[in-house]
């Protein structure tokens, strides 16, 4: 089982998460955080004083699939998140060692 | 620890020491004995003999009941007298009509009466604007500090105004400056300090008491109240932040006792700034409509005095000297505060005649309104010309300026030179930010040193160079018949021919420039030598809701760290 965790551009949740539907996920978990990349942050004046934007804003995705799955699923998230420009964001891919279906205890495969 | 130790100083010194202050104040003024001699008017608390014949003017404002003339050396004297005399005789044949003439002295009175109240009432709807606008412009941390300074201001501040504050404003404001259209306040007759011309401070109505236990005069205090409390609510844009509750009050309670009031008797009570045309011969004495100076510049250079004493907040300026932003934290609540004030305004120039019954009131809405929207439009354009992009919160910093601006004018002007002064009061609070920001190094965190100082202080000066002389005639007891050799005219300004007026209106604006300054910076000096006026350092960084007050305004966010 592998872990994807996307972190894309706000305004793009929408597009990726159709797509992700489309190709057959079936749950995914979405959160608001804040980062830098090599796009850094900017600078804005406030009454006539400057000050930094560090912290840009962005969305988290977390997928859960079968190994067989991940590969397509990057593929899936890639092209729809993508807009080419400076910012875009970052897949990761990461192994899983167990997953519990806290409801009915199911693990691994049958709790994906 | 200092803030156990703050605590401690606000539980065991201040809040005693101001509830002392008040149920002491209010025993002396209830036993206060009544002492008044025979030929004293007498108060009218029930309101039924206020409003008779001597209440009815025409639209020139001309009385209906003829006086007998006083002055046996006028060359007019035997005119004088024969009218008088004719007077007399048609109201001995009419006793209707001088009956009819009576109810109709009530009703105009009434009517006033109700104007003046509903004006009031909107000015008091500002504190909510002046709530919201600086809650806004703040940082989200101190919010539920800076909504109870705002909140206790205006209880405070009341308090010290009902015990002295009134009376040392308007004590004698029969005198010099009888609010005819309110029936003239007879009761209010002398000053505590000086006399005649030279009136230094009000000496009547203390607690509300006595002579001022007097419908007339009850209306006149709800609409000062209101007034001075704007003063009072000008300072809080200036000091938020960084300043502790115990401290505060004592601002307020200075306020509203002792700064305002002094200043507010020298130009609205009949004091020696209003007199000056008649003692020394400077156009109609010092003329400021609605209070660009009397209420704004005080409240606005206290404001700076204050700022000056506390000092920047934590991190305002860099180690290089740069300001460095702190970024609005609600813009909502800075434009929604911002047009609650603009209506409340609409309450603050046109409800100053005191009178329904006096018609420049149209002219008076329309000046305020364009100022406003000129002072935000020429704000926009600055903003945009200087960075590149309009600031909202600066545009409603213009839209401020503008009305603060054209206060003081807004009676004696016309459409066009509103607008001009609109404009200019963009600019001004535009470099007024940047100057306090960059040069001066005063950490102003609503623009209320900007809107209200320097704005005040154009709108003062300004009367003087654009009033043009259709409105205001025997202003101040000056010109009543004529002046500038027309009959008729009124408060003139240089552009239109009366260099004295400027001189005057510039000496009026400089003088509660130094008041409002030089008072509260003496005073608060002390007071901040004595024991510290700032919370700790601790405190300050993390937000002074919860070290202070016990709370956040938005607890949702406790989790959250910025």
């Amino acid at each position: 089982m592998k872990k994807i965790e996307a972190i894309i551009k706000p305004f793009k949740l929408d597009e990726v998460k159709e797509a992700l539907t489309k190709a057959g996920v079936q749950g995914l978990t979405v959160s608001e955080v804040k980062g830098f990349g090599r796009q850094k942050g900017h600078t804005e004046l406030y009454r006539g004083a400057e000050y930094v934007v560090d912290f840009l804003p962005k969305v988290k995705i977390e997928v859960l699939l079968d190994d067989s799955d991940a590969a397509r699923v990057v593929e899936v998230i890639t092209s729809a998140a993508r807009t080419g420009k400076i910012g875009d964001g970052k897949i990761l891919v990461m192994p899983v060692d167990e997953v519990v279906r806290i409801r009915t205890g199911e693990r691994d495969s049958a709790a994906v | 620890m200092s803030d156990c130790r703050s605590c401690r100083w606000l539980r065991f010194r201040v809040l005693p020491f101001v509830a002392a202050l008040v149920f002491g104040t209010t025993l002396l003024g209830a036993f206060v004995p009544v002492c008044r001699a025979d030929d004293e008017p007498k108060p009218d608390p029930a309101g039924v003999t206020t409003g008779d014949r001597s209440s009815v003017f025409d639209a020139g404002g001309t009385s209906f009941v003829v006086a007998e003339p006083s002055d046996k050396s006028a060359p007019d004297y035997a005119q004088k007298l024969k009218d008088y005399q004719e007077f007399q005789a048609q109201a001995a044949k009419e006793p209707l009509a001088m009956k009819l003439a009576d109810g109709v002295g009530h009703v105009r009175l009434g009517t006033n009466f109700a104007w003046t109240l509903n004006t009031g009432y909107l000015v008091l709807f500002m504190q909510a604007g002046f709530a919201l606008l600086t809650c806004g412009l703040i940082r989200k941390r101190n919010a539920a500090h800076l909504m109870m300074l705002n909140f206790a201001a205006y209880v405070f501040a009341f308090l010290a105004y009902w015990a002295v504050g009134f009376a040392f404003q308007f004590g004698a404001v029969a005198v010099n400056a009888a609010p005819l259209n309110l029936g003239g306040t007879p009761t209010l007759n002398s000053f505590l300090i000086g006399s005649g011309s030279w009136g230094w401070l009000g000496g009547k109505g203390f607690f509300l008491t006595g002579p001022a236990y007097d419908s007339g005069a009850n209306v006149l205090t709800l609409f000062e109240v209101v007034f001075m409390e704007t003063a009072g609510y000008i300072i809080v844009g200036a000091i938020c932040e960084r300043i502790t509750f115990g401290a505060f009050l004592l601002c307020e309670l200075f306020v509203g006792a002792i700064l305002y009031p002094i200043f507010g008797c020298w130009v609205w009570g009949g004091g020696w700034l209003s007199q000056l045309g008649t003692s020394m011969n400077l156009g109609h004495g010092y003329v400021d409509f609605a209070g660009s100076t009397v209420v704004h510049a005080v409240g606005g250079f206290c404001a700076m005095a204050l700022a000056v004493v506390l000092g920047p907040r934590l991190g305002k300026y860099g180690p290089d000297g740069k300001p460095r932003a702190f970024p609005a934290h609600n813009i909502p609540f800075v434009v929604t505060g911002t047009f609650i004030l603009l209506f409340g305004w609409m309450g603050f120039n046109p409800g100053s005649t005191l009178g329904a019954t006096d018609l420049r009131i149209s002219v008076v809405a329309i000046n305020t309104n364009l100022a406003a929207v000129a002072g935000a439009a020429s704000a926009m354009l600055f903003w945009h010309l200087r960075f590149g992009k309009p600031d909202i919160t600066m545009a409603c910093n213009g839209m401020l300026a503008g009305l603060v601006a054209i206060t003081a004018p807004c009676a004696f002007v016309n459409a066009t030179s509103a607008v001009i002064i609109g404009i200019l009061a963009g600019i001004v609070v535009c470099v007024g930010v940047l100057f306090n920001d960059n040069v001066l190094k005063i950490d102003d965190p609503c623009g209320a040193i900007s809107v209200h100082g320097y704005g005040g202080l154009l709108g003062g000066i300004s009367l003087g160079l654009f009033a043009d002389g259709t409105y205001g005639a025997g202003w101040n007891g000056i010109g009543a018949t004529s002046y500038l050799g027309t009959a008729g005219q009124g408060v003139t300004g240089l552009l239109y021919g009366d260099a004295s007026q400027f001189m005057c209106q510039l000496i009026g604006a400089s003088t509660s420039v130094l008041w409002a300054f030089g008072a509260t910076f003496v005073v608060f000096r002390i007071v901040n030598g004595i024991r510290s006026m700032r919370p700790s350092v601790e405190d300050e960084r993390d937000g002074l809701d919860v070290p202070q007050f016990g709370l956040l305004a938005y607890p949702d966010d406790e989790l959250v760290t910025e």
